[in-house]
């Protein structure tokens, strides 16, 4: 069943964004939808003035003389202490950017990325090169995916994380080269353990400078024995392996269904939908124009795209922070390290996935622990948000309003009955905060 | 007797022809009987599932709920043998040739070169076989016959996929791994609470993931609602589920309604202060906070945390019979030998002291340890002085009336395939014992088909 305007309009921001403000809305629906959507995904190459005014942190490379801290027990601790914090202000960084952005789609594109390629800063350690992943994902993401994954598969991050960085010419580790084709790019069942074996051999010498992060392939520990990978033959090259595995058949369909999952609701690669998204997206690769095929679809408008996702806990957290108009700037480093603590135990923390398998699909924090932690943050928040919009309505256009502080159009009966009795605008928004309606994305 | 629920045919899923994926049916699947109408689930209260109690609750009343609820609570979850599940989860895929290390084997050197353990360090248990020298107290558990090894564990068909090999040994279905977990099955099965399974940590593994009960989860620190009384009186009203409601509306009330369960069951039990109680945080100055934990990342919890948790719940005779935790980062692709041994020490060292912990109540010492992995590591190491994704792969199962020693066959180290050692012990023959003998139930229920108990318990 298809959409009504404001319904569509909403779940478009909630998904491509964070959501939108009420006047968002508004002017999004004298606009219409398909203008929204070509303006929200616009937005993808263009700058964000309100994420960039959130201070950098300056963040440390690798030290010169690592090898003899190392050694030395203090120095060491030291060096832990400041890796820590740099972690943490990382995180913090990440999520005052998703809270203060004036072009949200840009940083939730970069988030879908970063979920695509899950890469953990618990193996990378230096948040500097997570850092530089992450740039990556936000000026290069809504370009041509074969090039994204070139750049993400040479930076010192994935190197780090997936152990390219330490492979030598005979018996290479196969860590790289399977993830590659199994999460990033083609899908489980679409290679053979050969071709994983031949990739690897491709991948053989890869390094980076600790210092500048400078991509670059040690000759020496370089094999140039041709490989026979997808049935091409010749391939000595990482970057052959790169192009093929992105121009492939099966990556066509599996970049569409990836997305399509993190956007509609979840599919495989022998959907409809997929087959609808795969000529398009073969033609060159480009994401933004894979993310405009997406949310243009007739499915996408539909109640079963609506009732297709829960938001993931960075989602509802920088979702819930916009909505209630908290600004970047009022976070302290106290609140955002809180925020770090609380997604943590919702079991998403950014930067940090558990496995390069990345984040559960969809519905994988509707545990009891995490409910409880999420009802912890509304009546936090709601408790200390300015929610005029609600309290300076009359009583009985309360629950109309806090839908409307939420961008949620309609509330069902059963909600409506339940934020009706509550005693005061702080609980009535807490509790919105955490019913079924705005859990879900 | 098969008690697995019933699976939905394909037209009668909602939206069929746009929703293909497996693990969406699966979360569709695990409200259908509910949506059918909670009634049809069983006559008396205790029978009834979580969210049906909550809607029983919400229409008789908080007050009158509690009072039924304490009266019923314990009937409903009730043990049939007394004893108690730990499932821990080794992910990454441990290296199990390093872990219980055939040093007495050539061909285990000659592959292994200089990742192999030197045999002067290895722990020797007997029949050439020792453990990492980082495991001197599971050393201790194998001499007094506390500790099981089993030998040649897996399936037919591996792939090398970290996420395939871990949900078939989650699901123990081989063939389709992308449905229930087969403790998840025996939920249903029990159409009673997710009380009766505790997974610590907010991400509950699909092992313990049924069609219409998922297990509950806490993190380590005390629970302590928000809101005042009437708020959480309205949040206990909301947390109701209708047959009326999306799927996902559904499980998401549904995590609300089953919290307030933890809460009033574990709750007086989690909160409760101790010298030895790794929740021993004040519960006002947690309430200051939005995390409950205090910070610590409820992912990354050390082993030791959550299974002091599990001691704590199982010292105070919580109504649970299985309880799920996990240590990750097995994955050594490269520079083995320093992450394993941390590891490997971690899990000797809080495996031991959480039995240490255990050992003065019946319950305690009627509690049984496994731990298992989603593949063994290739018998040879790369250049990157790791492993990569193998085969077959030893198991553990520990607690103090397990009959300790060698179980299944030891693989070949010489009959290889693609380089990997072949699996002589389906798993599932550990899930076939642990559920008779454990949890006490019929096997062939949970699992498809029969396979042959081991003797471990």
């Amino acid at each position: 069943m298809a959409l009504d305007l404001t319904t569509s309009l909403a779940q478009l921001f909630r998904r491509l964004a964070f959501g939108a403000t009420s006047s968002e809305l508004e002017s999004a629906a004298r606009a219409g939808y398909a203008a929204t959507a070509a303006s929200l995904i616009g937005g993808l190459t263009q700058p964000d003035p309100g994420a960039d005014a959130v201070a950098l942190p300056s963040f440390t490379p690798p030290p010169d003389d690592l090898a003899a801290i190392r050694s030395d027990p203090a120095a060491r601790r030291q060096l832990e202490v400041q890796l820590a914090e740099e972690r943490v202000e990382l995180m913090s960084w990440w999520i005052a950017r998703m809270v203060g952005s004036t072009n949200p789609a840009r940083e939730k594109l970069t988030l879908l990325l970063h979920a695509h390629f899950p890469t953990g800063i618990s193996k990378v350690r230096y948040a500097l090169y997570m850092y530089g992943q992450n740039q990556i994902f936000r000026t290069q993401g809504a370009g041509d995916f074969a090039a994204l994954t070139q750049a993400v598969s040479t930076d010192p991050a994935m190197l780090i994380w997936l152990d390219a960085a330490s492979d030598k010419a005979s018996d290479p580790n196969e860590n790289f080269a399977r993830e590659l084709m199994e999460r990033f790019t083609m899908g489980i069942g679409t290679y053979t353990q050969a071709d994983v074996r031949a990739a690897a051999y491709c991948f053989t010498g890869w390094r980076f400078s600790a210092h500048t992060g400078q991509f670059s392939i040690a000759a020496i520990n370089h094999s140039d024995v041709p490989q026979t990978f997808l049935g091409q033959t010749g391939i000595t090259a990482g970057s052959q392996v790169i192009d093929l595995v992105t121009q492939s058949e099966a990556s066509y369909r599996f970049i569409p269904s990836s997305f399509w999952s993190l956007l509609a609701y979840p599919t495989t690669t022998s959907s409809q939908v997929v087959a609808d998204l795969a000529p398009g997206y073969a033609a060159n690769r480009n994401m933004a124009q894979l993310l405009q095929a997406i949310v243009t679809h007739p499915d996408f408008v539909s109640t079963t795209t609506g009732n297709g996702l829960i938001k993931q806990p960075v989602e509802y957290v920088v979702g819930t922070l916009r909505a209630l108009n908290i600004p970047a700037t009022a976070l302290g480093t106290t609140s955002l390290r809180q925020l770090v603590n609380a997604l943590a135990e919702m079991g998403q923390v950014p930067f940090d996935p558990p496995s390069v398998g990345g984040w559960g699909q969809n519905t994988y924090w509707l545990s009891t622990a995490a409910a409880l932690v999420r009802w912890r943050f509304a009546n936090k928040l709601a408790g200390g948000a300015d929610i005029s919009l609600v309290a300076d309505s009359a009583p009985s256009a309360r629950v109309e309003a806090t839908g409307q502080l939420l961008s949620i159009p309609t509330w069902s009966s059963t909600t409506a009955s339940k934020l009706r009795r509550a005693p005061d605008p702080a609980t009535m928004v807490a509790l919105a905060l955490v019913a079924p309606e705005h859990v879900s994305n | 007797m098969d008690t697995r629920p019933e699976q939905p045919s394909s037209d009668g899923v909602q939206g069929g022809d746009a929703i293909d994926s497996t693990r969406r049916q699966v979360s569709r699947r695990r409200f259908l009987s509910l949506a059918a109408g909670g009634g049809a689930l069983g006559a008396g209260m205790a029978a009834l599932g979580p969210s049906a109690w909550l809607k029983v609750w919400d229409a008789a009343g908080a007050e009158a709920d509690a009072r039924a609820k304490k009266s019923t609570a314990k009937a409903a979850l009730g043990s049939s043998t007394g004893r108690t599940l730990v499932l821990c989860t080794l992910y990454g895929g441990n290296d199990g040739l390093n872990t219980v290390v055939p040093y007495e084997n050539a061909a285990y050197a000659a592959n292994r070169g200089s990742l192999a353990i030197d045999p002067k360090t290895v722990l020797p248990l007997g029949d050439g076989y020792g453990l990492h020298p980082s495991m001197p107290k599971f050393q201790g558990l194998f001499k007094d016959s506390k500790l099981a090894i089993v030998q040649g564990v897996g399936f037919a068909d591996p792939n090398y996929s970290h996420f395939e090999s871990m949900d078939i040994w989650q699901t123990a279905i081989p063939s389709d791994p992308s449905g229930t977990g087969w403790l998840g099955r025996w939920l249903d099965a029990t159409h009673s609470s997710p009380l009766r399974a505790i997974n610590i940590g907010p991400v509950v593994p699909t092992v313990l993931v049924g069609d219409r009960i998922q297990a509950a989860s806490i993190a380590p620190g005390p629970i302590v609602l928000p809101g005042s009384a009437d708020e959480q009186s309205l949040y206990r009203s909301l947390a109701v589920t209708s047959a009326s409601m999306p799927t996902l509306h559904m499980q998401a009330a549904a995590s609300c309604g089953d919290l307030l369960e933890v809460d009033h069951v574990l709750g007086p039990i989690l909160n409760r202060p101790s010298s030895s109680n790794a929740n021993a945080t004040a519960a006002s100055a947690a309430s200051l906070a939005i995390a409950n934990g205090g910070g610590q990342s409820s992912a990354g919890d050390v082993l030791a945390t959550q299974l002091s948790v599990v001691a704590n719940l199982i010292l105070a005779d919580a109504p649970s019979e299985v309880y799920s935790v996990q240590l990750g980062g097995f994955d050594t692709h490269a520079d083995q030998l320093a992450t394993q041994q941390d590891l490997l020490s971690e899990l000797d060292s809080s495996v031991s002291a959480f039995l240490d912990s255990i050992s003065t109540t019946s319950r305690g010492r009627d509690t049984v340890v496994l731990i298992y992995t989603e593949f063994g590591r290739r018998i040879s190491a790369n250049a990157s002085a790791g492993t990569d994704h193998g085969w077959a792969n030893v198991a553990f199962v520990a607690g103090h009336r397990v009959k300790g020693g060698f179980y299944g066959d030891a693989p070949s180290l010489t009959n290889l395939s693609e380089g990997n050692v072949i699996y002589t012990t389906d798993f599932r023959s550990l899930y076939a014992t642990v559920l008779d003998q454990v949890i006490g139930v019929t096997p062939s229920a949970f699992l498809e088909g029969k396979f042959p108990q081991m003797s471990f318990i």
